[in-house]
């Protein structure tokens, strides 16, 4: 502790402190960019899987079996060592991006499809009862619940996307975790700038965790999921 | 105009192997309230389903104003003529009370917002529900309350005939009251019904027949008085003997 104190009161602390920020655009960016794609691609699927023709719906799950399947560091080397062999080299950050993009809507697929399942019969029959089509029920009841149900889960799993990012290390994005591993080395030092790092995660991801739960707590006492 | 507004006609449903509903025949006369009683696994639960073909129901016609319905594909016309009160309410829980009652005027009848929100509020208005709880959500309303918007919402639609799933079956006791009163008042309004429910009282108050319902058939049928006070059959008896007794009244001396 007295080691870390000594090293804030250095002047070089600022520095260093500066460096590892200096890069949160780029974590921000590569996460973000990454998250946003994963959901456009994941609600299609989702889309496909619950109300798709039979084929289809087993192709969706094949995809989501296969690439939950793969380690997110092994979809980044893929797309960053594998992809020049066919002609198509791309800068890492591009391939972080597209590679935690096929990863992670697997997972968002999952999340979607439990949230359209998730709307519970009794509020479908209902629909039904009143004459609404299959479509308008789907886009009057379903959809507006499902979305509701989905949050808490999408924004826990921006988290995730989030802490993963710093994955995009090993293929030489410049990112906070990449930077603060770059200070360490050059201080010969790593527990403070990590744990400077891991305190700059923590100060994102606890804000998103409180509101996640917030909407949570919100969907129970509205009697859209179970308590 | 035919007095006739629903005949069901050798209705038969088969869940598997299982005989859910076997060969049921009734009519439903303009502006009557028919009751429907019986254990629970009767069938009349699929039996109200299949009227509005939230069930398709294995055999038999079904005949709404004239219009075999039955046999019609374009099912969410049909159902936007009945009225369905559910005995768990079945609110759109992401809607409040007001918005409840107009979906399915603004995105089933397609009336102009104006004369849909008109129309909600005289329905709302009618079953007891005041301008204060308008903008809440279902979960800010009592059962009482959530079941009462929910028969605003299916008398909204102005429908031909409205069906009552055990609508008081989930409430507590001192909710039943506002949810019956409101029943009755429309049925004395000439709303045709049909009402399956354990609720002797309204039965007999209300109904102007008691059909009882029991291994997927309807075994009896008459008056409430002589239904529910002299049945005729063994099954029926033991069924009233018992469901009297909850009402801690003794119809007769031999109450088991």
């Amino acid at each position: 502790m007295n080691n870390v104190m000594s090293w804030i009161k250095d002047i070089q602390f600022f520095t260093y402190v500066n460096i590892i920020l200096s890069s949160i655009t780029t974590t921000f960016i590569l996460s973000i960019a990454s998250f946003i794609l994963a959901t456009i691609v994941a609600l299609l699927l989702s889309f496909i899987e619950v109300f798709g023709p039979r084929p289809l719906v087993k192709a969706v799950e094949w995809y989501v079996k296969i690439v939950r399947g793969i380690p997110l560091i092994l979809a980044l080397f893929i797309f960053y060592y594998g992809l020049p062999r066919f002609g198509f080299p791309l800068p890492p950050l591009y391939s972080a991006i597209i590679g935690i993009t096929l990863v992670d809507s697997a997972y968002q697929e999952q999340l979607f499809k439990g949230a359209i399942e998730g709307v519970s019969e009794k509020q479908i029959e209902a629909a039904y009862a009143i004459g609404l089509t299959k479509w308008k029920a789907f886009r009057h009841v379903i959809l507006p619940q499902a979305f509701r149900i989905a949050i808490p889960g999408w924004i826990n799993e921006f988290s995730i996307v989030l802490k993963d990012s710093s994955i995009a290390y090993a293929i030489g994005v410049t990112e906070i975790f990449t930077q603060a591993v770059h200070v360490a080395q050059v201080i010969a030092d790593y527990l403070k700038p990590l744990l400077l790092v891991s305190l700059i995660y923590l100060c994102i991801c606890y804000p998103l965790s409180y509101i996640s739960n917030r909407f949570h707590r919100r969907l129970i006492e509205m009697g859209m999921i179970g308590s | 105009m035919e007095s006739n507004i629903l005949v069901v006609e050798n209705l038969w449903k088969f869940y598997g192997r299982e005989v859910i509903l076997k060969n049921i025949n009734f009519t439903v006369k303009r502006g009557e309230t028919k009751v429907i009683i019986g254990p629970s696994g009767a069938g009349k639960s699929t039996l109200l389903r299949c009227i509005n073909l939230l069930v398709r129901p294995d055999r038999g016609r079904i005949i709404l104003d004239g219009d075999v319905i039955t046999e019609r594909r374009d099912v969410h016309n049909i159902r936007s003529q009945i009225g369905f009160v559910f005995q768990h309410f079945n609110l759109f829980n992401h809607l409040t009370a007001i918005d409840n009652v107009l979906l399915g005027l603004i995105k089933v009848k397609k009336l102009p917002r104006e004369e849909a929100m008109r129309r909600a509020k005289e329905a709302l208005l009618s079953v007891g529900i005041t301008e204060e709880l308008w903008r809440k959500y279902p979960a800010q309303l009592s059962g009482g309350q959530q079941q009462r918007v929910a028969i605003a919402r299916a008398i909204a639609m102005d429908p031909k005939i409205i069906l009552f799933d055990e609508p008081t079956s989930a409430l507590d006791p001192e909710l039943i009251w506002e949810v019956l009163n409101v029943m009755e008042k429309l049925s004395r309004n000439g709303m045709t019904m049909i009402v399956v429910t354990h609720e002797l009282g309204f039965a007999i108050k209300v109904a102007h027949e008691v059909m009882f319902m029991d291994g997927g058939t309807i075994i009896e049928r008459g008056p409430p008085n002589q239904i529910l006070l002299n049945p005729k059959g063994e099954r029926i008896k033991r069924f009233m003997d018992r469901m009297w007794y909850l009402y801690s009244l003794n119809r007769s001396s031999k109450v088991a």
